[in-house]
């Protein structure tokens, strides 16, 4: 494959390998059960620092919880959500992308009228009132986000299918006897695969965002789940005296998004995709 | 302008029914008892039941959106569960802080934006273009809530720079005309309170902006770059017309296109990210409104705030689609 | 001399691009620069404007304007020359006007720029010049508003607002109807006398440059090879390549004849680079072992050792009588209406594209449909196989009625008639292999792998592809062969009906010819009638049996070929005729 001679394919490739690594493994890696309280070690620095203790790479927060362990178990929740949701998101999306694109007509209609809906929607609200709606729990937050970002597989996934719905080889092999079943999966959908290789990349990242977000204000993953974004608001309280338990999850996110990222954009240039550029 | 603007308006008429049905069904479905939870815990279950009739809650669901409805034409849109007030009143407070905030910061994004896709476009063909290009890739994995909280710790808590918490100081009288606070300030001609203002909008407005920067300065190259493959820019440098000149008069105005484009989409979901601003920021808008609705299952402010975000979202779209109407002669005049 | 170049050389990397190329083009002259796609006869016209791809350089020569050196002047000066002494008409008019910014507009900064006052007075006298109507109502215009010839109008009267001394022409006529070609030239003719510009005409048309060329050079495979007055050119070609270019190009009058189909293609440009001696000598009729040794040198008329053997080189015979056409038809098409809704939903309008066709189409013949650009023509085709419902009337194919979409219309189509499309870039999927393509129509009643493959060699050899190419994907492929491709996909499993959109366009006369004669021998081993839709009238004269005149949906007469071509009877055919042989 010539996409992995493209640098940033080969990054983002490592760093989200490395990041799916430390959730597989988080219970052999961390050094501590991530919800274990050490009263006695509250609030401790990063071990590098005056006063760290080396049982605590990345120090503890203030209940006296290892941030590394919890950096590591949260990996875990946020790389299952962008998977399975990104994955749930890309199927709705394109299934409804390839019947909008190629059928035309009032399923095209119908199709792009729902998009306009859920598009007139801000994604963080929407997955909010969700939210409200489903109640707490990873499964909830993986089905809030499908629901919510459907549409960004949906609207420009539409646009390239009707661009390649119309090209005369669709046309010929319809006349040559194929029928619509056949003639979607051999000629159009073929043609779109990397173009959905490359938004199901930017999709992880952004699931992880979101993921992020829910559980920052406390509507994402049940309170006993440790995630990056509940880590995020208990830093937050801290941030005077204990600025590496923020910094800690805030890195995460970025270095995860980053990799999800990085390997988006090196898929769309190297598979010359041509797409309609955005996020949140 | 004024016509277009009209007629993009009466199309976004129809969406916003269909949105405010579905939320109204989908917040009817909820395991939640808005009866209940308007009474005090002491009632019976007998004044529960009287009051859920009271409220039409025993009726079809269809029925309820109907009721609703009618009396939302009237201007009612019911009682906030948990703050027992108006929430067309609750609505009317915070909303001009979020605009305030959302405006700030769309400026931000389409100065950084623009600023940022000519230099992206300047460097074409150098070598520092990859260095410069994969730092934009970077900068996008940079969510509106991680700047948000950058800033805090950085201006406020290392340096003491700027204040994060509020949209004034607690010292300062608020000024109480149109709830644009940085407007109002000017009204009553109080320089103090302006600055102070100003002062509380910079991290929340550059925060938000800087979040969705990137991608405007992307889709600003790569069509740059597209337009400049096309014919007419090849002729105009055949006609002898200077590289500037094409750039600006020619380029440029074509490049804005798919510009716009995005803008709508990303301006709109902007709203969404003034909505985590604001809780970082104590900021006092309709996000900071929504999130403690969503915490007390105070389904009335719920309801009400979704849908404001839902015409913030298609007036902004509205706005762009007019602009871009206007710009693109090829869609003018139809 | 305006412009005289010599032994120019262009590479690209350490490839060549164009050899030792010597041109001279003196005040008020036209000189005709003639070549297939491929030959560099553009590279000259962006050596001038300084605008080569990249990886692409000068390697050699000189170019002098009016004795100024093109090449090493300062970048400024040599902008100040653009558009005020070397004015450009670029190929594709309708793209070549800002598309956001008024006619008006781009005429002011034009003129502005130039220096000259009194802008408004002087666009419209330009204008006018052009024979545009309405000129005042034309700057407050958008590009997107006016035809082709309209945009390419405007273009004229900006080229020669500045009174340039030099105007390079680069296929300015290509993306335009005949009609609208035969004006157009008049047009720049007209305005190249008045004011005794000299003008560089690139074209690969022989016919069209020797109608306004004092001079022409024609190019193959980067160098000169022959060059000389026009009239003399046209007359007598001195160098094989010019001899057989004109016998592969069907002529519109005079008694049809067989066409004369050059081997293989042009080499590419690395092949060039390897070959020894002269470079047509794979192609070359009257080629001897002394010309794969030596690289002849270009003469005062050609560059060719064997000039004196050139005029020998004779019209083929004429092909085998053409195969007897059935009496029974395969296609009946009665009071056939298609309408296009357009506009928004409230403002409904409607498009007439095809009204009230009637017409027969019996079993081995050929029919063409000519016309302009939105005549159409092709909707017709669409309609026929049913890519398009039609509005109105009745289509019978092999004596069913297949009008309306259907599975029983839709399985009757598949098995009678076939579609090879415009477009052989779009037409093939890229992703496939050849042999996948051909066999489609196969792959969908589900046959075997090895059938399918056995079906695919056949077909290969049939439309003259080495079997090697069955492995390739499309890209692979130059366009002559993937328009090949297209036609072997069509008739894998051997129609009745072939309909043909355009299949010739865009491809050079010799790629044309090779097609031509193709669809010719094909015809005699498989007997199937074909619908051609094509706006080249010399094409059509030279394959069909009968002819469809279309205007704006309309079939405008009808009627044989011979006799159409020979005694027109609609004044709308007689303007297409006019316009095609002037
Ligand atoms: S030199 Fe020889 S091969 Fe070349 S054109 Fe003349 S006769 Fe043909």
């Amino acid at each position: 494959m010539k996409a992995f001679r493209s640098g940033r394919v080969i990054v983002g490739a490592v760093i989200v390998v490395t990041v799916l690594l430390c959730a597989l493994l988080a219970p052999h890696l961390a050094p501590h059960d991530p919800d274990d309280q050490n009263l006695l070690a509250q609030l401790l620095p990063p071990a590098w620092q005056a006063g760290g203790d080396a049982a605590y790479p990345l120090g503890t927060d203030g209940l006296g919880r290892c941030v590394l362990s919890r950096l590591l178990w949260g990996a875990r929740v946020a790389m299952e959500v962008a998977l399975i949701a990104s994955l749930g998101a890309a199927l709705i999306g394109s299934v409804l992308a390839y019947v909008a694109g190629y059928f035309g007509g009032w399923a095209d209609w119908i199709i792009g009228r729902a998009v306009d809906v859920w598009m007139s929607f801000p994604p963080v609200v929407l997955s909010l009132i969700l939210m409200t709606g489903l109640g707490t729990g990873e499964r909830n937050v993986i089905l809030a986000i499908v629901l919510v970002d459907w549409t960004r597989f949906c609207r420009v996934l539409r646009s390239e299918v009707l661009v390649v719905a119309r090209r005369d080889y669709v046309a010929a092999a319809r006349l040559v006897g194929f029928g619509h079943w056949r003639t979607v999966t051999r000629e159009v959908v073929p043609a779109t695969i990397p173009l959905l290789v490359t938004l199901l990349s930017l999709e992880m990242g952004i699931a992880v965002v979101v993921e992020a977000v829910l559980s920052f204000v406390g509507l994402g993953v049940r309170a006993d789940q440790v995630a990056w974004g509940q880590m995020i608001a208990d830093g937050r309280e801290a941030i005077y005296q204990a600025p590496w338990t923020l910094f800690a999850p805030v890195l995460a996110i970025f270095v995860t998004v980053a990799g999800f990222n990085l390997l988006g954009d090196g898929l769309r240039r190297t598979l010359d995709v041509r797409m309609v550029e955005g996020r949140e | 302008m004024l016509l277009i603007l009209g007629r993009r308006a009466l199309s976004a008429i129809p969406i916003l029914f269909v949105v405010s049905l579905l939320l109204f069904v989908a917040l009817r479905v909820l395991p939640v008892d808005p009866a209940a939870m308007s009474m005090p815990p002491s009632a019976t279950l007998a004044e529960i039941d009287a009051m859920r009739s009271q409220m039409g809650l025993d009726r079809p669901l269809l029925e309820q959106y109907g009721i609703w409805l009618g009396q939302a034409a009237h201007g009612d849109f019911g009682q906030s569960l948990h703050l027992r007030r108006p929430v067309l009143r609750l609505v009317a407070d915070t909303l001009p802080a979020t605009i305030e905030l959302a405006v700030a910061a769309m400026l931000v994004a389409s100065v950084l934006g623009v600023g940022g896709g000519l230099l992206l476009f300047t460097l074409r063909g150098r070598r520092s273009e990859l260095v410069v290009e994969t730092g934009t890739t970077v900068l996008m994995s940079v969510p509106e809530f991680l700047w948000a909280l950058l800033f805090i710790f950085v201006f406020g808590v290392l340096l003491h720079a700027l204040p994060f918490t509020g949209r004034l100081d607690a010292s300062l009288p608020r000024p109480d005309k149109t709830g644009f606070l940085l407007l109002d300030a000017i009204l009553v001609g109080r320089a103090d309170v302006l600055w102070s203002a100003l002062a509380h909008l910079v991290l929340p407005a550059v925060a938000l902006g800087l979040a969705f920067a990137p991608p405007i300065m992307r889709v600003l190259r790569s069509s740059l770059l597209d337009v400049y493959h096309d014919d007419y820019i090849r002729q105009a440098r055949l006609r002898g017309l200077s590289e500037g000149r094409i750039l600006w008069r020619h380029a440029l105005k074509n490049a804005a296109l798919p510009m716009l484009t995005l803008m709508g989409v990303q301006f709109g979901f902007l709203f969404g990210g003034s909505l985590l601003i604001e809780v970082i920021y104590s900021y006092p808008g309709l996000g900071n409104l929504m999130v403690d609705a969503v915490r007390n299952a105070d389904l009335p402010i719920i309801q009400i705030v979704g849908l404001t975000y839902c015409v913030l979202v298609l007036a902004i779209n509205t706005l762009v689609d007019a602009l871009y109407v206007v710009l693109n002669p090829k869609l003018r005049g139809r | 001399m305006i412009l005289h170049a010599e032994s120019l050389n262009v590479c690209m990397g350490d490839v060549p691009v164009l050899r030792n190329v010597d041109l001279s083009l003196a005040a008020g002259q036209v000189l005709g620069l003639v070549g297939e796609s491929g030959a560099g006869k553009s590279m000259i016209g962006r050596v001038i404007a300084r605008m080569l791809p990249a990886a692409f350089a000068v390697t050699g020569g000189s170019l002098t304007f009016d004795g100024a050196n093109l090449l090493a002047m300062p970048a400024e000066r040599h902008r100040a020359l653009l558009g005020r002494d070397i004015a450009f008409i670029p190929q594709e008019p309708l793209t070549a006007l800002n598309p956001v910014l008024t006619i008006g507009h781009q005429f002011n900064e034009h003129l502005k720029r130039l220096g000259i006052p009194h802008r408004r007075e002087a666009a419209l006298t330009a204008l006018g010049s052009v024979h545009l109507r309405d000129p005042a109502g034309l700057l407050s215009r958008y590009p997107h508003q006016l035809s082709g010839g309209m945009c390419q109008r405007v273009l004229i009267a900006m080229a020669f607002a500045a009174k340039p001394r030099l105007v390079i022409a680069d296929e300015p006529t290509t993306a335009l109807d005949v009609t609208t070609e035969a004006r157009i030239m008049d047009v720049m003719v007209e305005l190249q006398r008045a004011h005794g510009t000299a003008v560089l005409f690139i074209t690969h048309n022989l016919r069209l440059a020797a109608r306004i060329c004092d001079d022409i050079a024609v190019l193959y495979s980067g160098a000169v090879v022959e060059r000389g007055v026009a009239r003399d050119v046209l007359a007598h070609p001195a160098h094989p390549y010019t001899r057989c270019l004109q016998l592969a190009d069907p002529p519109l009058t005079g008694p049809r004849r067989a066409l004369y189909a050059l081997p293989e293609n042009m080499p590419g440009l690395r092949e060039a680079m390897r070959t020894k001696g002269c470079r047509f000598a794979p192609r070359c009729l009257i080629a001897v072992e002394d010309c794969r040794r030596i690289d002849p040198p270009l003469g005062p008329r050609a560059a060719c050792l064997r000039t004196e053997f050139t005029s020998g080189i004779a019209t083929p015979i004429a092909e085998a009588a053409k195969p007897e056409i059935g009496t029974s038809a395969v296609l009946e098409v009665s009071g056939l209406a298609k309408r296009f809704a357009t506009g928004g939903l409230f403002r409904r309008a409607a498009f007439v594209a095809v009204r009230d066709a009637d017409f027969v189409v019996r079993d081995g013949e050929f029919v063409a449909v000519v016309g302009e650009s939105g005549s159409g023509k092709s909707t017709l085709g669409r309609l026929l196989v049913g890519l398009e419902t039609p509005t109105a009337g009745r289509i019978m194919l092999g004596g069913q009625d297949v009008t309306w979409p259907s599975e029983a219309a839709r399985r009757h189509r598949v098995a009678t008639v076939q579609m090879v499309f415009q477009d052989p870039q779009s037409a093939l999927n890229p992703r496939r292999r050849v042999a996948d393509i051909v066999t489609q129509a196969m792959e969908a009643r589900g046959a075997g792998h090895a059938a399918r493959r056995s079906r695919a060699r056949e077909l290969l050899a049939e439309i003259g592809l080495p079997e090697e190419a069955a492995e390739r994907t499309p890209q692979q492929l130059s366009g002559g062969q993937k328009q090949r491709v297209n036609i072997a996909r069509a008739l894998c499993s051997l129609p009745r009906l072939l309909i043909a959109d355009e299949i010739v366009s865009g491809l050079d006369v010799s790629v044309q010819a090779q097609l031509l004669i193709l669809l010719a021998r094909l015809r005699t081993e498989h007997r199937f009638a074909l619908l051609l839709i094509s706006h080249d009238l010399a094409v059509v004269r030279h394959l069909c049996d009968r002819v469809l005149v279309m205007r704006a949906g309309e079939i405008v007469e009808q009627g044989d070929v011979g006799d159409v071509f020979a005694n027109p009877q609609h004044e709308y055919t007689r303007e297409l005729l006019a316009a095609a042989s002037a």
